[in-house]
């Protein structure tokens, strides 16, 4: 037994020193994420905020995605228990993912690389490699958990107790060990490391698609799942320690899972056989526009469901924002003295934040075909029948499609849930989302015009099309708050836009921003037509 | 015989650095033209001006007597390319990636293909992420075998191959030149084209130092004799065309210029052969010696 694990402290000090700045990165970052937004919830909070945001949350769709609160009434809801019922679920989920990666990146991963060979060439056990990085990554976790717990007790907040900010962030601590003992156990169990990558993470995404099922309908039944035994531990409200050491047998039962499997395999494989791909291609592959779909299928997808969460995330509140304005004696004021609707207003907002969102699918799109391009792997297509033509119009009409379909989907998961939220008064229907959503869209062609130009006369311009979109995105969304001048509102190509419903449609900008763009998107062929492919450099 | 690839003075610079100073070429109908030279001395930079996926900044390059810039498609019809660092898509499989290659060529031979994938060892149902430099090369191999071209475009296309793999792609190289095809090999492996090509062209820092036949070159270096003789060996070291001489008892072994092979052997004859042997210049040696100076 022993001998199995000769020099594993070895390979743990070696990949702290491997690893250190990625380290410091993860346990700031997360830190900073899981515990650095305090303020802005005190923000939302002031006055009758908690409130407002408790009646929100009890939306059965808002359970669905942070999960419950113990609080029974909304005095309860102070701004720990708000802090923790909005914040813990994806931040243990974040560390879990994290934890996840990292253990497959420093197993399987490294023995597909071959580096696990040579480890192996010396005195070294036949699983220490693993107790190794299982070490690291609870030592992670557990720097995390005091960095999460340090901070929040820091900001001396009567709600945020010290044994509440402790038990927060050692619940996230506890998510990331546990996604670290579940990926130990795939990466023995999975063909590849790419299949042990999936399923890690689709175990994590089942989970949490459970917990939202059983969350709404009898909570008792999400404390059978393991993911339960993080958020369910209610920090600031009930201080529940158990489900943590539920946690840590279900870990130490994971690990020795693992240990006792990894002794029966050979290096490099898994028990389930490597999964025989198909021999021939399907005739939908057989094409250039059959190929890109092919690559960029993933992205888009993955985009497009996004779009239609984050619209419905928002739509859920609409059925809440007349409690909220009663609650809100200035918000009201406001809003009547305009002498428009609040829920108009607020989608007006939402989509101008989703479409600038919708915006990174098409220049992720038409970023991909030079990322093909630097990898070598247009040489041998290009030495056959297809033009550059065909490449750069496949992939850019594919972009602008891609931000027809995002475009859609926000406004869809917006309109659809808001109507639904709004009930029978609902002041606007599915049409007046979707004409709001798409009256934004020459925005969306905007970038990934951009992106085509960059494509075509500087291609490794094509990640500053980002810098703007983040740029564009935070003049818009700051706007309200910050009063720009004139001049530096209209650097974001959105602010030429007017805002549906609110304001009415403009044909004429709408029409402008599109033929500019279509211009840019020429433009940039004339450039990709004549260029050297970046290869040869 | 027409020629197939014309290629002269042709120039390509990337920013400060020139990459192809001078570099001149043609392949025939039916010949295989070895193009060798160290890494980075343009061998890849040529192909891929030839290919249209570089623009030359000057001289003159045609394929079936068209310009690989403007007539790129007409060209790209009738040739098949093996690049010499094959990225393939990683979550595609080989068999599909194949396809796809033969799909956008056109004219592709799904019998041969199947053929090609069982001679050169290929699992075509592995996702191409798990294949090992040697497979991809494979893939490539047998994407741009399984089409009918008239011009194969092959850039090192055996690196990564295992000797066995090695002696299939030089059968099918054979095969192709059989039937007529033109075939531009570009390789640092010396035997590989020493064994298939009709004409060699050296490239060395963006220019053409050699060309012609093997034979041709030959001519430029000196064979390498190792005999024995009755009498004194000592004898041959001042003969005219003997250089490297070195001894051992009534051994020797020396280098001798062809144009004087006739008189050293010869004065050696008069010394009373018992044995003989004579290696003929490797592509090797004719490399060396221009990498020597």
């Amino acid at each position: 037994m022993r001998h199995n694990f000769a020099r594993w402290d070895m390979l743990f000090v070696q990949f702290l020193k491997r690893d250190w700045k990625k380290i410091l990165v993860w346990v700031l970052g997360v830190g900073l994420f899981s515990a650095g937004f305090v303020p802005a919830f005190e923000e939302i909070g002031k006055g009758q905020g908690f409130r407002g945001l408790y009646e929100t949350m009890q939306n059965p769709a808002m359970i669905a995605i942070v999960g419950p609160t113990p609080a029974d009434r909304a005095e309860d809801y102070t701004l720990g228990a708000m802090y923790a019922h909005e914040m813990l679920l994806f931040c243990g989920l974040l560390a879990m993912i994290l934890s996840a990666l990292h253990v497959i990146g420093h197993t399987r991963r490294e023995e597909e690389l071959g580096l696990m060979d040579l480890v192996r060439s010396f005195q070294v056990g036949r699983q220490a490699n693993s107790l190794a990085v299982m070490a690291e990554t609870v030592l992670i976790n557990v720097l995390l958990a005091f960095v999460i717990g340090g901070i929040l007790a820091g900001y001396g907040e009567s709600s945020l107790s010290a044994e509440g900010s402790l038990l927060f962030g050692a619940s996230i601590g506890m998510a990331g060990i546990m996604g670290a003992a579940t990926a130990l156990v795939m990466a023995q169990i999975m063909p590849a490391s790419s299949a042990a990558t999936g399923a890690s993470l689709g175990i994590v995404g089942a989970l949490f698609l459970v917990r939202a099922g059983t969350d709404i309908s009898k909570e008792s039944l999400s404390m059978l799942n393991p993911l339960g035994w993080t958020y369910l531990t209610y920090p600031f409200t009930e201080n529940r320690w158990g489900p943590l050491a539920l946690a840590a047998l279900f870990t130490i039962a994971a690990v020795a899972a693992a240990f006792a499997l990894e002794g029966r395999r050979d290096l490099g494989a898994g028990y389930l056989p490597e999964r025989q791909g198909r021999v021939t291609a399907r005739k939908t592959l057989l094409s250039v526009h059959g190929l890109f779909l092919r690559l960029n299928k993933g992205v888009i997808l993955a985009w497009t469901i996004a779009f239609l969460v984050i619209g419905a995330s928002y739509g859920s509140i609409y059925g809440d924002m007349q409690t909220f304005l009663e609650s809100n004696d200035i918000m009201r004021q406001m809003f009547t003295a305009s002498g428009v609707s609040i829920e108009a207003s607020f989608t007006g907002i939402i989509l101008l934040v989703t479409t600038s969102l919708v915006a990174i699918l098409p220049v992720a799109v038409v970023n991909r075909l030079f990322s093909e391009e630097v990898r070598l792997r247009l040489s041998q297509l290009l030495a056959t029948r297809v033009t550059r033509a065909r490449l750069y119009w496949t992939n850019v009409l594919m972009a602008v499609l891609a931000g027809l379909a995002g475009t859609a989907a926000a406004a869809v998961g917006l309109g659809a849930t808001a109507v639904a939220a709004m009930g029978d008064g609902a002041s606007m229907d599915i049409g007046d989302f979707l004409a709001a959503g798409f009256n934004l869209f020459p925005s969306v062609l905007f970038f990934a015009a951009l992106a085509a130009l960059a494509l075509g006369w500087s291609p490794r311009l094509g990640k500053a099309v980002y810098l703007y979109l983040a740029y564009s995105f935070a003049l818009n969304y700051f706007d309200g708050l910050v009063d720009f001048p004139e001049w530096v509102s209209k650097t974001a190509v959105q602010s030429w836009i007017p805002r549906m419903p609110v304001e009415p449609s403009d044909g004429a900008v709408f029409a402008t921003i599109t033929v500019i763009s279509a211009a840019l998107m020429v433009l940039g062929y004339f450039g990709y037509r004549r260029r050297d492919m970046a290869e040869g450099a | 015989m027409s020629e197939v690839v014309i290629v002269r003075n042709l120039q390509k610079s990337f920013g400060r650095v020139t990459a192809l100073h001078d570099v001149s070429l043609s392949v025939r109908e039916g010949e295989v033209v070895g193009f060798i030279g160290p890494n980075g001395a343009g061998k890849s930079t040529t192909i891929r001006i030839l290919l249209g996926i570089l623009r030359r900044d000057g001289g003159e390059a045609r394929i079936f007597g068209k310009d690989v810039w403007k007539n790129s498609l007409d060209i790209h019809r009738r040739i098949s390319y093996v690049p010499g660092d094959v990225a393939l898509w990683g979550h595609l499989t080989g068999g599909e990636i194949i396809d796809l290659f033969m799909k956008l060529h056109g004219g592709g031979d799904k019998a041969k293909r199947d053929f090609l994938i069982r001679r050169f060892e290929l699992d075509p149902g592995k996702k191409a992420k798990s294949y090992s430099k040697g497979n991809r090369q494979k893939v490539a191999l047998i994407a741009a075998l399984s089409v009918d071209s008239d011009l194969y475009i092959l850039d090192e296309p055996t690196s990564g191959l295992d000797p066995l793999m090695e002696a299939v792609f030089q059968d099918e190289v054979r095969k192709l030149k059989e039937a007529g095809k033109s075939v531009l090999l570009s390789s640092h492996i010396l035997s590989e084209v020493e064994r298939l090509a009709d004409r060699v062209v050296i490239i060395r820092q963006g220019r053409v130092v050699e060309s012609g036949t093997l034979d041709e070159l030959r001519h430029l270096t000196r064979t390498t004799i190792r005999l024995a003789v009755d009498g004194d060996v000592r004898g041959l070291a001042a003969v005219r065309g003997v250089h490297d001489f070195r001894a051992t008892g009534n051994q020797a072994t020396f280098s001798a210029d062809q144009e004087h092979i006739h008189h050293i052997l010869s004065e050696a004859v008069k010394l009373g052969i018992r044995n003989i042997e004579a290696v003929p210049p490797t592509l090797e040696d004719l490399f060396m010696r221009h990498y020597e100076n």
